[in-house]
């Protein structure tokens, strides 16, 4: 039974940060209907260049998370600006190519700068591990279980009280309502795609406090798509619910299947939930349900 | 656009592909020029070309899925490694010829896509886009985790060989590959002029007005996804064959990713697109490969062996700016430029 209870913990542990990476294209998702491939990169630079203001420039943790926060957010502004502006009034299938294209183009700037190294953060949070009546949890893989709670909660916030919130949802009801009630669109598409960039870098520098930077990281933008597809691409709370459920099944089911099928069961069990929901709820689990008229 | 003073004088000729003598001249001088290349060309070429083809019979498949039917299909690499491992294994572990395992390993890849093209009854765009991704790691997983299939240290088929002649160099091969790839052009160029191609082309259209018109949708959504299998099945066998070393390293998912940006760039919903985006693509690889051992020296940031990175980055890069500034493909231009040749010197 501990057994299992430790699974779960560690499940949740990672999970949180599946719901961390499902955020931001969950974020992109409700305002613009863009499904963005390319936030795993986002994910990815974002903790490379904390990675290059820690190790490289020797700036405190806390000072080097701005510079790191904007660079993030200036490369999601970019994408959008240069990349998927043009494609505005075209099919959204073109923009869903689109961010695949840059997802292509980044992995190789990635590659280019690692080149097949890892890079591992230095610790600037505290370490060690939390027993707890048997449990053993990572204090780090905790912080970023935390991060991400209190990160969903100010998001919730930001959308529900702010002014820009409030846009952001008129944008994603219907675009050319929201520009004729005076909200201006362009402007909401840049500001989302900035906080996209600056949820992608704690997503992150969160995920590479757990493990290293090498080449497989933006990846983990395959799994954010798998988390915020299953939970409905517009629900925040969608992304959570299933992030953690995610983790969960990921590590129960390594740790109780992997025996009897030879192990990697983690790798491909993402991928099963992600048929098994599409077949079941092909808008996700807390997504709207779109229908259809000729 | 028809040449000035060509007329259709019977039914058959209206519904002729080739339906000048310049046409069939030409045709034929390129059929010719190709089945004799071997003789004069290099080995590097012939190489190129027999990895062309197979890409191209890749693609010709991943085109009517996704160009003609209208479904996104992500999963073509792992189709391509159904039939590759299902050939691999006929041909090691029961004797069957290669003759006989080309079409079945196409049949093979084709059943496992009819299974993987299920989500496509209830989910499309976006959604069935993801539903393949997923279906792709599902393939590869499975292909790792069994005991036939060799598990990470692959199979190494041999090559064909007929009356005791073996097909065991890249000249040799040549000539299989660049035949089967031929019929299946020709065959794809059929289909669409054939009732399953407009019921195909009526789905990528709308297909709800589709259904609405009689066309059953689970039937040829299913169709089409059996026979873009089939012949990413028939590549994989081809595959196999040539280069005699089958692992999964080689069908992973940015080799299907590959694909798509072929079809894109070729242009979507036109068989001669399907060669002009393959040969692009390959052709940019290959000079990123020329090009850079010269960028490492000059720019040494860049490690000594940049050329897979850089091919990354001039693939996304050339993928992008076909989707905003030619979102129809080469195909497109293709058009504008031979009707603009044959109403020379008049504008319109």
């Amino acid at each position: 039974m501990i057994e299992f209870i430790q699974q779960t913990v560690t499940g949740l542990m990672t999970g949180s940060l599946y719901a961390l990476v499902a955020a931001g294209i969950v974020l992109v998702y409700k305002s613009t209907h863009v499904v963005s491939l390319a936030h795993g990169q986002l994910v990815a630079f974002g903790a490379l260049f904390f990675w290059l203001f820690l190790s490289g420039f020797g700036l405190p943790f806390w000072v080097g998370l701005i510079p790191a926060f904007i660079l993030t957010a200036l490369l999601g502004l970019a994408i959008e600006r240069v990349a998927l502006r043009p494609l505005i009034g075209q099919p959204l299938l073109a923009a869903f190519l689109m961010t695949f294209a840059i997802f292509i183009a980044l992995e190789g700037v990635f590659v280019l700068y690692l080149k097949g190294e890892t890079r591992t953060l230095p610790h600037f949070l505290p370490g060690g591990n939390l027993a707890l009546s048997g449990l053993s949890i990572p204090i780090n893989q905790l912080i970023g279980f935390c991060v991400a709670l209190l990160l969903f909660g100010l998001l919730s916030l930001i959308f529900k009280y702010t002014k820009l919130g409030l846009g952001m949802r008129a944008t994603a009801e219907d675009h050319r309502l929201a520009q004729s009630t005076g909200i201006v669109v362009k402007n909401i598409f840049s500001y989302i795609w900035i906080l996209s960039g600056i949820v992608a870098a704690i997503a992150g520098i969160a995920t590479a406090n757990v493990m290293d930077i090498y080449y497989m990281l933006p990846y983990i933008g395959i799994n954010g798509l798998i988390v915020a597809i299953c939970g409905g691409l517009d629900s925040l709370a969608g992304a959570l619910v299933v992030g953690l459920l995610l983790g969960v099944v990921e590590n129960v089911g390594a740790a109780y299947l992997d025996p009897l099928v030879g192990g990697g069961i983690k790798d491909v069990a993402g991928y099963a939930v992600l048929l098994l929901v599409l077949l079941i709820r092909p808008y996700g689990l807390f997504g709207l349900v779109k229908i259809e008229r000729i | 656009m028809r040449p000035c003073g060509v007329f259709d004088k019977s039914y058959a000729l209206d519904m002729a592909i080739i339906r000048t003598w310049q046409h069939w001249a030409i045709l034929l001088s390129a059929l010719l020029t190709l089945y004799l290349f071997p003789l004069f060309g290099s080995y590097y070429l012939v190489s190129f070309i027999n990895l062309l083809s197979i890409s191209i019979i890749v693609v010709l498949g991943l085109q009517i899925v996704s160009g003609f039917c209208g479904q996104i299909s992500f999963g073509q690499a792992a189709f391509m490694a159904v039939g590759a491992y299902t050939s691999s294994i006929l041909t090691i572990r029961y004797g069957v010829p290669f003759w006989v395992a080309l079409p079945l390993s196409g049949i093979m890849a084709g059943a496992v896509g009819i299974i993987g093209g299920a989500p496509s009854l209830r989910i499309k765009g976006m959604y069935l886009a993801m539903a393949t991704i997923a279906i792709h790691f599902v393939v590869i997983w499975l292909i790792l985790h069994m005991q036939i299939t060799g598990s990470f240290k692959g199979l190494y088929p041999m090559p064909p060989s007929i009356c005791g002649f073996e097909f065991d160099t890249d000249e040799r091969m040549f000539y299989i590959i660049v035949t089967v790839m031929i019929i299946m052009t020709y065959g794809a160029r059929n289909l669409m002029r054939s009732k399953v191609g407009r019921a195909f082309v009526a789905i990528r259209d709308n297909d709800l007005a589709g259904e609405v018109m009689g066309v059953n949708l689970y039937y040829y959504k299913l169709l089409a996804f059996f026979i873009s299998c089939f012949y990413a099945g028939v590549a994989g066998s081809l595959w196999a064959h040539l280069i005699t070393v089958v692992n999964t390293e080689q069908f992973t998912l940015l080799h299907a990713l590959e694909y798509v940006g072929m079809l894109i760039i070729g242009g979507m919903g036109s068989v001669p697109g399907v060669f002009f985006g393959v040969l692009f693509i390959r052709i940019l690889n290959e000079l990123v490969m020329f090009a850079s051992p010269a960028l490492a020296k000059a720019v040494p940031w860049l490690g000594s062996s940049p050329a897979a990175s850089l091919g990354l980055i001039a693939f996304g890069l050339a993928m992008a700016v076909f989707l905003v500034f030619e979102p129809r493909g080469l195909a497109h231009r293709w058009e504008i430029f031979k009707s603009s040749y044959r109403l020379y010197p008049f504008a319109h």
